[in-house]
C-alpha cells in the first residue's frame, strides 16, 4: 500500500472518531445544561476540543446556542464538526480507490449534510438533541459501513489504528480536563451529577452502575475509564485493539520500523496493565495522565515516521 | 402517435439535422423512448431529474469551484434523455475511427523516426517542427509495440445532411470516459427496464479492456505487473475520473510524489518499502511529466521518469509527444495521411480547415469571418476561440490583432451546424446541439471501441459550444444492437 494512502486512511479514521466524540460530548453537555444551570459550564468542552484562549472561552461559554454553533458548524473553529468532517472527506476523496464506494458515499453525504444551511437554523432554533442525534447517526453509518464492507487488509489496519489511537487520546483528555477542574483532588466534589454526565458523554454510565454498587466515586470513574478492559472507550481497551491491528502489519520488508513501534506499544500497554486505581493515585493522577498522553503521542509519531513518511 | 404536451414546443431548426425528428415524425430508433416518456407525467420526469442530480452529488461526481477561499461542489449538468445511435451509424463511425487512428499512429512513428511523410512532401517540415507539442526527446525512441495512441477520444459532429465530421482528434489524455460509464449507471436507475427493452449495447467492458491493454505494455514479463494511474491530485477537475478508473481496474492511483526513480527504474513508496512500477497510465500532461526534461517547475511529475522510459524500464500511456498529431494545424493533413500510409480513402470527413499561417487562406478567413470559427492550434476546452457569427466588432478586431502576431498558432473553419437532440427542459422536450466522443483503445491486438461514448450537449438554446467549461452538459449515449433494427423488407 502506498504510504500516502495509508496516511490518508489513518487520518480519515482519526477525524471520524473525533467527530463521534465531539458530538456525544455536546449532546450530553447540552442535556446537563438543561438540568442544573448553576453547576453547569461549557468550559471543559471548549478546553478539550478547541484552541481558544481562556478569555475567549469565558466570553463564549455562557451562551449555549453560540457554543453549539461554534462547535458544530463554526467555520473559524478548526476543530468544528464541519471542518473535521471536511478533512475526513478530503482524505477519503484522495483514497477512494482504497475504501469501498459505500464508505465514500457515506462520508460524502455526511459532508453535504454538514454544509446544508438548514443545519445552522436547527442548531439555533430547534431541539439540539434531535439535531445532534441525527449527526451522530451519520457517523454511526460510517462506522457500520466500514465494518461491514471494508476488506480486512492493510487499509483496514490503518483505519483501526487511527480510530483507537484517537479514542485513547480523547478518553485521557476528557479525564484530564474534568479533573483539572478539581485540581486533581479525587475527593473534592461530592456532586454525583458531575460524574454521571461525564460517564454518559462517553457512553459509560450504564456499565458503571453495573460494576460499582456504592455510588459515584471519582476513583471508580478513573478506574473504569483507564483500566476496564470491557469498556470500549477505556484507555486499556483502545490500546489493546490498537496493538491487535498493528500486529497485522508485520512483514519482513519493514522489520526494523515494525519492531521499534511494537516495542513502544508493548511498553505502554504494560504500564497501563500493571496499574491499579491505587497506584495511579499514589503516582499522582495528573502525572499519570500526562505520561499516558505523551506515550500515545509518541506512538502516533512513530507510526507516522515509519509508515507514512513519503519524502 | 398523439402529440403530447411533451413535444409541443419541439421546433427543429430547418437547417439542422435532428437526431429524433425527421420530417415532423419521430425516427424509428427514438420511437420506443418517446412513447415511454409520453406516458410519464411532468411531475414524474421532474422527480427523475432531481434523482439524477442527487445521485451525482452523493457519489461525489463533482468538480470544485474555488470561490473566496471556499470550495463549492458542482455537478456537470446531465440531461436525462438519452442520445440514440443506430447500429448502422455506429458501424460507420467505428470503421472511420479505426482507420483514422491507424493512420495517426503510423504518422507518429514516422515523424519520430524516418520522417518519410515530410521527405515525400505530404506534410511540410515546418508544420511539424513549429508545433510546440513535437518532442525532440521522443525522436528515435522505439515505443513498445509501436503504439503511441493507446487511448483516444475523437470528437465527431453531424452536419445538416446528417453526415459525420471529425471535429478534433484527442490523442493526449482525453477525459470524460467516466461520464460515459456513470451516465449509463444513472440511466439504469432513472428508467428501469428501458435499456433492455431497447437492446442497448453495454459499455461496462471499458475498464477491463483498458486494463488488459495496460498489462500487455509491461516491459517486465511478469504475471502481475504493477500498473499505476498517475493523477495531478485531488484539485484536478478530472480527479473523480481518475479514482473511478483506478477503482474499476483495481490499479494503484498515484501522485507524482508517490513515485521515485532510482537507477532508471520507477518505484512507488509503499508502507513496506519501494515497489517497482511497470506501466504508468498518466493523466498528467507531457510538460509536467519530468522536471528534469520538461517544465523544471513541475511538482506533478517524477524526476528521471523520461530516462527510465527511454531505457525501456517503464511504459508510459499515452506516449509523450502525441500532441503533434492532434494539433489543429496538422489536423487538415490527416486525410492526406490516410491516403499516404493506408492507400485508402478516408471514411470520416474532415471539417475544411484554413491555415492562418498561409497568407491566402488567412485573407479568405478574415473576409468571411461571420461564417468562420477561429481556434488556437494548441487550445482546448473551448478557450481562446472566436465564433465569427456571435462575436462583436471589437472582439473581431482584437482577435485579428492577436492572430497576426503569430498566425501559425491559429486555424479557421467554417461554422458547421451541429446536429440537435431532444433535452428535457422545464417540463418539455427541446432540441439542443450535441457532439459525440467515442473512446478507442489501441493495444497489440488492434483497436477496440466500446459501443457508446460521451455525448456533450450545449444546454443554452442555439449555442454551438458543448465544452463543459462553457456551460455544456452531457447525456447517456446509446448504441443500439443490430437486434433492435427492423428486419430488411
Amino acid at each position: 500500500m502506498l504510504s500516502r494512502v495509508a496516511d490518508s486512511l489513518y487520518w480519515m479514521s482519526r477525524y471520524m472518531e473525533r467527530v463521534d466524540g465531539i458530538l456525544r460530548m455536546l449532546k450530553i453537555n447540552y442535556a446537563s445544561s438543561q438540568d442544573d444551570i448553576q453547576e453547569f459550564s461549557w468550559k471543559p468542552v471548549l478546553k478539550i476540543f478547541t484552541y481558544l484562549e481562556s478569555n475567549e472561552i469565558d466570553a463564549l461559554s455562557p451562551n449555549t446556542r453560540d457554543v453549539l454553533l461554534f462547535m458544530v458548524t463554526g467555520k473559524d473553529n478548526p476543530n468544528s464538526v464541519l471542518n473535521i468532517v471536511t478533512l475526513a472527506r478530503e482524505n477519503a476523496r484522495s483514497v477512494q480507490d482504497h475504501i469501498t464506494k459505500e464508505m465514500w458515499q457515506c462520508l460524502n453525504d455526511f459532508y453535504h449534510i454538514m454544509r446544508d444551511d438548514k443545519l445552522n437554523f436547527l442548531l439555533e432554533k430547534d431541539d439540539p438533541i434531535s439535531t445532534l442525534d441525527n449527526l451522530i447517526r451519520q457517523g454511526l453509518l460510517y462506522f457500520g459501513t466500514t465494518d461491514v464492507t471494508m476488506a480486512r487488509g492493510e487499509g483496514n489496519s490503518f483505519i483501526s489504528i487511527g480510530k483507537f489511537l484517537e479514542r485513547a487520546i480523547q478518553s485521557t483528555d476528557i479525564l484530564d480536563v474534568k479533573f483539572s477542574n478539581l485540581n486533581y483532588e479525587l475527593d473534592k466534589t461530592a456532586d454525583t451529577t458531575y460524574w454521571k454526565y461525564l460517564l454518559m458523554s462517553i457512553s459509560g454510565y450504564e456499565l458503571y452502575l453495573r460494576t460499582y454498587r456504592d455510588g459515584l466515586e471519582a476513583r471508580n470513574v478513573v478506574e473504569q475509564i483507564v483500566l476496564n478492559e470491557q469498556f470500549p472507550r477505556s484507555v486499556v481497551y483502545s490500546i489493546n485493539q490498537l496493538h491487535r491491528y498493528f500486529e497485522r502489519l508485520k512483514s519482513n520488508r519493514n522489520k526494523v520500523g515494525f519492531d521499534q513501534i511494537d516495542f513502544m506499544i508493548g511498553k505502554f500497554k504494560s504500564r497501563i496493565k500493571f496499574s491499579t486505581s491505587n497506584s495511579i493515585i499514589q503516582e499522582g493522577l495528573h502525572h499519570f495522565l500526562n505520561e499516558t498522553k505523551t506515550g500515545l503521542y509518541e506512538i502516533g509519531t512513530g507510526i507516522s515516521h515509519n509508515y507514512f513518511a513519503i519524502s | 402517435m398523439q402529440t403530447s404536451e411533451l413535444l409541443q414546443s419541439y421546433l427543429v431548426d430547418t437547417n439542422t439535422w435532428d437526431e429524433m425528428y425527421k420530417d415532423a415524425s419521430v425516427r424509428e430508433q427514438y420511437k420506443k423512448v418517446v412513447d415511454f416518456l409520453q406516458h410519464l407525467s411532468v411531475d414524474e420526469l421532474n422527480k427523475k431529474e432531481e434523482l439524477a442530480k442527487r445521485l451525482f452529488m452523493s457519489q461525489g461526481i463533482t468538480f470544485t469551484v474555488y470561490n473566496s477561499g471556499e470550495g463549492i461542489e458542482k455537478i456537470f449538468p446531465f440531461d436525462i434523455i438519452p442520445r440514440i445511435i443506430t447500429s448502422a451509424e455506429w458501424n460507420y463511425i467505428e470503421k472511420g475511427i479505426k482507420q483514422r487512428l491507424k493512420a495517426l499512429n503510423l504518422f507518429l512513428k514516422d515523424i519520430y523516426s524516418t520522417q518519410f511523410i515530410i521527405k515525400d512532401g505530404i506534410v511540410p517540415a515546418d508544420m511539424v517542427h513549429s508545433c510546440p507539442h513535437y518532442l525532440r526527446e521522443m525522436y528515435n525512441f522505439p515505443v513498445p509495440h509501436d503504439i503511441y495512441v493507446h487511448i483516444s477520444g475523437i470528437d465527431l459532429i453531424r452536419n445538416n445532411d446528417g453526415s459525420f465530421y471529425i471535429l478534433e482528434d484527442n490523442l493526449r489524455t482525453p477525459s470524460g470516459v467516466s461520464y460515459m460509464l456513470e451516465n449509463r449507471e444513472i440511466t439504469k436507475r432513472l428508467f428501469p427496464d428501458l435499456l433492455p427493452n431497447n437492446n442497448v449495447r453495454s459499455v461496462t467492458e471499458y475498464p477491463s479492456l483498458l486494463y488488459r491493454n495496460l498489462v500487455s505494455m509491461s516491459p517486465r514479463q511478469t504475471t502481475k505487473p504493477t500498473i499505476v494511474l498517475l493523477t495531478p491530485g485531488i484539485y484536478n477537475s478530472a480527479y473523480f475520473e481518475h479514482t473511478t478508473l483506478a477503482r474499476l481496474m483495481g490499479v494503484e492511483l498515484v501522485e507524482g510524489s508517490d513515485l521515485v526513480v532510482d537507477n532508471h527504474r520507477v518505484y512507488m513508496k509503499t508502507t513496506s518499502g519501494l515497489q517497482q512500477v511497470d506501466v504508468i497510465y498518466r493523466r498528467v500532461d507531457d510538460d509536467y511529466l519530468d522536471p528534469l526534461v520538461f517544465n523544471p517547475g513541475s511538482a506533478l511529475g517524477v524526476a528521471g521518469l523520461m530516462s527510465a522510459y527511454r531505457k525501456g524500464n517503464v511504459a508510459i500511456v499515452n506516449a509523450p509527444g502525441n500532441g503533434v498529431a492532434d494539433d489543429k494545424a496538422i489536423y487538415s493533413y490527416v486525410p492526406a495521411m490516410i491516403r499516404y500510409y493506408l492507400n485508402e480513402e478516408p471514411v470520416l470527413k474532415n471539417v475544411p480547415t484554413y491555415q492562418l499561417g498561409k497568407q491566402e487562406e488567412r485573407e479568405h478567413v478574415f473576409a468571411n469571418i461571420e461564417q468562420m470559427v477561429i481556434k488556437k492550434t494548441n487550445g482546448s476546452g473551448g478557450y481562446g476561440m472566436l465564433m465569427g457569427c456571435s462575436a462583436s466588432k471589437e472582439e473581431i478586431i482584437d482577435y485579428k490583432k492577436e492572430v497576426l502576431q503569430d498566425p501559425r498558432q491559429f486555424i479557421g473553419q467554417p461554422i458547421i451546424s451541429l446536429s440537435s437532440a431532444p433535452c428535457y427542459m422545464n417540463g418539455e422536450l427541446q432540441p439542443r446541439r450535441v457532439d459525440l466522443r467515442p473512446y478507442a483503445l489501441c493495444g497489440p491486438d488492434g483497436i477496440e471501441i466500446v459501443p457508446g461514448g460521451l455525448t456533450r450537449v450545449a444546454l443554452t438554446e442555439g449555442s454551438m459550444v458543448v465544452n463543459s467549461s462553457q456551460g455544456g452538459g452531457s447525456k447517456d449515449t446509446w448504441v443500439l444492437s443490430p437486434l433492435a433494427e427492423p428486419p430488411p423488407l
